[in-house]
């Protein structure tokens, strides 16, 4: 009877040790961000950004939630930024900044800004920079299979999943004053998210785009700011 | 008793249905310059009555798609912005009465649509061509030029497949106009025209 009580203690002890094992490690993402730099920067407080996403591509498009998670970065704190929300900035500039007609070079924006009615548009907003942010997060590398059954005394499952995630995003800034590029930031984040079922899925989810929106959104408030 | 047995195959049947998606959804003002026309626009029923019927791989219609009203919401919003004046006439005939520069009259041709159970992609898809004509007050031939459309939009953003065609149709229309808007006056027709004007 000691025995088996012991057993029992044991195996409970081995299942929270696993899962505390598995709760740390989920939290655990792996971030790389890096900076290039093409002219001066600098924003005055009646300046402000508009972060867009870039949609050109075929099967996937950077998603607006991600655009306004960098936007919300940008805008936080004593040195918040005046960020002009992306849904305003392309209805107000509405066709010029859609899919099939935005300017893909900063180049380009010389020529937009002869149109009076962008210009006047740009200015009442007092952009200073446009962000374009190309990018996505993919799931790679599922494993493992949670089954779950129903019966009349109850419901329970058992199992386990785990998968990757990767999130890769690109922001290239153009300065609105001069029609040039000043800099790219990419950032690549990484992370093994897992889903242990004892009864009920416990999932342990590693946060692989929201660590990748912090990173660069506050890389990119440093660059604006910049000098 | 009686009730269970009529409601059950009424409620099989319903389950094996077509779902009904009306498009709806709000269009911007294009921020462009005015051209100094005064334009009728004829939406015939072929338009206002639009619907795309798409079928299971077994056959079977799955969805139906209304989106001519859409399309005149659509064209409501961006003509008056585009031009000095515009009216709405029910037929090519009423142009000359309605003092204006030309009539325009706009159809859609060709809809498609791609869901990701039959793609294998992470996106609804939508594409529309379009045909659109230009005519003289009088009704006599001045454009006829082609447009597409396209729109989509990724699986995970929303709760139901409904509600994803509807926002794919929606970036469509969107693009529609933003094409229109820019490239009326690029037509090498219209172009001819409103230089000789």
């Amino acid at each position: 009877m000691n025995a088996l009580e012991f057993r029992e203690t044991g195996q409970g002890k081995a299942g929270g040790l696993l899962l505390l094992l598995l709760a740390l490690t989920a939290g655990c993402t792996s971030t790389t961000v890096d900076e290039f730099r093409q002219g001066d920067t600098g924003i005055e407080n009646h300046e402000s950004v508009v972060i867009l996403g870039r949609r050109q591509a075929g099967n996937r498009e950077t998603s607006s939630d991600f655009v306004e998670c960098v936007g919300d970065r940008l805008a936080q704190g004593m040195d918040g930024l005046s960020v002009v929300p992306e849904q305003e900035f392309l209805d107000a500039m509405f066709p010029w900044f859609e899919p099939r007609t935005a300017p893909l070079q900063p180049e380009h924006l010389g020529r937009l800004m002869v149109e009076e009615q962008v210009a006047l548009t740009m200015r009442d907003f007092g952009v200073r920079y446009i962000i374009w942010v190309d990018g996505f997060t993919e799931t790679l590398n599922r494993v493992g299979s949670i089954s779950c059954t129903v019966a009349p005394g109850g419901a329970g499952c058992f199992g386990y999943g785990s998968w990757e995630d990767d999130a890769s995003f690109n922001a290239e800034i153009w300065d609105v004053e001069n029609y040039n590029g000043v800099g790219q930031i990419s950032t690549d984040a990484t992370g093994q998210s897992f889903m242990p079922a004892i009864v009920i899925p416990i999932p342990l989810i590693a946060r692989v785009e929201a660590n990748a929106c912090q990173r660069l959104g506050d890389q990119l408030k440093s660059f604006v700011i910049g000098g | 008793m009686t009730i269970v047995k009529l409601l059950l195959p009424a409620l099989l049947l319903s389950a094996c249905g077509a779902s009904s998606v009306v498009i709806s959804g709000s269009f911007p003002t294009p921020n462009i310059g005015k051209l100094p026309l005064s334009l009728a626009v004829v939406y015939d029923d072929t338009l206002e009555e639009f619907t795309y019927t798409e079928y299971s791989e077994t056959g079977q219609e799955e969805y139906h798609i209304q989106s001519g009203q859409s399309h005149i919401e659509l064209f409501d919003a961006i003509l008056p912005a585009m031009f000095d004046r515009v009216v709405r006439v029910d037929a090519v005939e009423e142009g000359a009465g309605a003092g204006v520069d030309a009539i325009f009259v706009p159809n859609i041709e060709e809809f498609q649509l791609a869901l990701p159970a039959k793609t294998r992609l992470d996106v609804y898809e939508v594409w529309i061509k379009y045909n659109m004509r230009l005519l003289t007050a009088e009704g006599d031939y001045l454009a006829d030029w082609v447009l597409t459309s396209y729109g989509k939009t990724p699986t995970e953003t929303f709760l139901g497949t409904e509600t994803a065609i509807n926002d794919a149709a929606i970036v469509a229309l969107r693009d529609l106009a933003s094409t229109f808007a820019l490239s009326f006056a690029q037509v090498p027709e219209i172009s001819d025209w409103l230089a000789n004007r």
